[in-house]
């Protein structure tokens, strides 16, 4: 594991099912990763299978990611294209084999134990295709609840219930291929939930939603998954909206490598960099320039002008304390200032630098 | 077993959607015994001689060994089609996460195209006796029971040509293959006698599971025979069954193994 992750607040347990917590309290794991590594032969070139029939490269998808996920939490798993997110989902969801490491889901082990994982979580992980297109929405429920186990009149009951949950009610009977993007997505989502799983995997849901659906179906993971199903979700997105409004923790993968877990919050404090907004008439005041000249903030750069105040945005270290310190440093010099908050770091920066920072330890190893 | 029922189900809805295919499917079985009629009629005096103990009549022959391979030929493409269908629109994978096992996914997932097999052949039947056929319904569930024989030894191929699909995204022309040498040598069109092919044609035929199947069927459905008269080609039936299921099987296990190790359930 890398540096970064060494700090976080995450840590695989040694026990498949395991109640201590990293920071001691009682709490048992939904989901535990440990040393999980995963490759993929690369595709080959004829010419390079002619030269060397027998040699199998690798392309290394998953390197020794390490996790836990506890019971209830809504865990977002974030990193570039290509970084092994639906690898691990895949993984998780019985449908793709560890090279090497173990995962648990609730304790069974997802190779040992795959019908038993398959029980408790359900992936979102398929696209649109693999619904059927020729069958109606309730059809297609009505055939994954029976694949699920389910029988008799509790099959129409949940189908109903998944339905109207998804906002598909009113076009339960219509065929799935006359159905718009977004809408065979809220299907996929309702094939999940149609057997009340106990763990949700998430990939990229909204991705095919108007702005309005997808605040909605955010809205309807928070109150009805997590909320009052108690649903342990692991949501992989690029979504800032949705990792800032639905996720308690986070991880950052890249190259398959496991960054960092965290809150966003203690993620950018962990990073060391604290970004404030200064809003003020003299953007040239002297004082402000001393303060860059002494190394107390840095980045300082204007960021346009409103009603004549121009907005400053800086980076400096030190948390509330500090800062307060120098707004009241800059008062005293007579440098007017309007407004002065804390800037959250926009979720690209925060996955890029822990990216950046992520390379440059691993150019060190 | 309800997994299995819902997936037909399923089939079946998505089926009768296309009905311009199922009408042109039942019409195209009109179309074909007519021919099959005449040809028949003209070649019954040359073809009597060699068919004398499977019915004798030239027609009920082929008829019978048609009405067999159809099944053959759903055995040994369904499979592997409904796993490269599956495998491209991300279905099977869909359907590999859900708490079904293998077995009850794979029958749901060819039990309607069996169940579409049995109504056209139960159609062409029809349509044969009418022209003439003359059939032994005493024999019926001795047929039916050599039937399902016939169809469970060419399972393995299919599991096999499955099992390349999932691995390797082809069939290597397993069912083509299966299909030429049941036509060829499993004695749908002539006898396998010594009378119609050569010796050593003969001692090829002996491995084509479809040629002793084919023997007993005729010789129940056409002539009546019990099971115990042709017990000895139920026999070697059996013996295909055992040994060739249990490689079939085998090789579609360590297949999806292998599929699964490398990531590519979804992808064609």
């Amino acid at each position: 594991m890398s540096g970064i992750a060494a700090h976080s607040d995450a840590r695989p347990s040694g026990a498949v099912t395991n109640s201590a917590t990293p920071g001691g309290g009682a709490r048992d794991y939904a989901v535990v990763l440990e040393d999980i590594s995963k490759s993929y032969p690369v595709r080959r070139s004829w010419g390079a299978m002619l030269r060397h029939p027998l040699a199998r490269p690798l392309f290394p998808v998953l390197r020794n990611v390490s996790c836990a996920v506890s019971e209830g939490e809504f865990f977002g798993l974030l990193g570039p294209n290509g970084a092994g997110k639906t690898t691990l989902f895949k993984m998780l969801a019985t449908l793709v084999l560890p090279d090497a490491g173990r995962a648990t889901v609730r304790g069974f082990d997802v190779v040992a134990d795959s019908a038993r994982v398959r029980e408790v979580l359900a992936p979102v992980i398929a696209d649109e295709r693999s619904l059927y297109w020729r069958l109606t929405a309730f059809e297609n429920l009505e055939l994954f609840a029976a694949l699920q186990g389910m029988r008799g009149a509790a099959v129409r009951t949940r189908v109903d219930e998944v339905l109207h949950v998804v906002g598909l009610s009113d076009t339960a009977h219509k065929i799935v291929g006359a159905f718009s993007s977004g809408m065979k997505q809220r299907l996929l989502i309702a094939r999940a939930l149609v057997a009340q799983p106990r763990i949700l995997l998430l990939d990229e849901p909204t991705r095919s939603l108007d702005p309005i659906s997808a605040r909605t179906f955010r809205a309807f993971l928070r109150e009805e998954i997590s909320g009052r199903q108690g649903c342990t979700v692991l949501l992989a997105t690029h979504s800032a909206d949705e990792v800032m409004e639905l996720c308690d923790r986070v991880a950052v993968l890249d190259h398959g490598r496991l960054l960092a877990t965290g809150t966003t919050a203690s993620l950018a404090r962990e990073l060391g960099e604290e970004r404030y907004a200064l809003y003020t008439r003299d953007a040239n005041h002297p004082a402000l320039a001393t303060l860059v000249q002494r190394g107390v903030v840095s980045a300082l750069m204007a960021r346009g002008v409103e009603d004549d105040w121009t907005r400053l945005e800086m980076e400096m270290n030190g948390g509330m304390e500090r800062a307060a310190q120098i707004v009241a440093t800059l008062v005293e010099q007579g440098v007017p200032i309007a407004r002065f908050e804390r800037v959250p770091l926009p979720l690209a920066d925060l996955i890029d630098r822990i990216v950046r920072r992520g390379d440059a330890e691993a150019g060190h190893a | 077993m309800r997994s299995a029922f819902a997936l037909i189900q399923a089939s079946w809805r998505t089926q009768r959607s296309y009905r311009v295919s199922i009408i042109l499917s039942i019409l195209m079985l009109g179309v074909t015994v007519l021919p099959v009629y005449f040809v028949s009629q003209a070649l019954q005096p040359y073809m009597a001689p060699s068919i004398a103990n499977q019915g004798q009549n030239y027609f009920g022959f082929l008829v019978i060994g048609m009405v067999a391979l159809m099944f053959v030929s759903t055995t040994v493409s369904s499979i592997p089609d409904s796993i490269g269908a599956g495998i491209g629109n991300g279905t099977l994978e869909a359907l590999l996460a859900t708490r079904a096992s293998i077995p009850s996914l794979l029958a749901g997932m060819v039990g309607y195209s069996f169940l579409w097999t049995a109504v056209k052949g139960v159609l062409f039947l029809a349509l044969a006796m009418a022209l003439g056929l003359h059939l032994s319904f005493s024999a019926t569930l001795s047929g039916l029971l050599i039937l399902a024989l016939i169809v469970l030894a060419h399972v393995p191929f299919a599991l096999l040509a499955a099992s390349l699909v999932l691995a390797f995204r082809t069939t290597a022309s397993i069912p083509s293959a299966v299909m030429v040498a049941s036509g060829l040598l499993g004695g749908v069109y002539w006898s396998m006698s010594a009378r119609v092919i050569p010796h050593w044609v003969q001692v090829m035929s002996n491995y084509v599971p479809l040629a002793p199947g084919l023997r007993a069927l005729r010789q129940t459905l056409l002539e009546g025979a019990s099971l115990s008269a042709v017990m000895p080609d139920v026999l070697l039936l059996i013996g295909f069954v055992v040994m060739l299921n249990a490689l079939g099987c085998l090789a579609f296990v360590e297949a999806l193994r292998y599929a699964r190790r490398s990531g590519t359930l979804a992808q064609y």
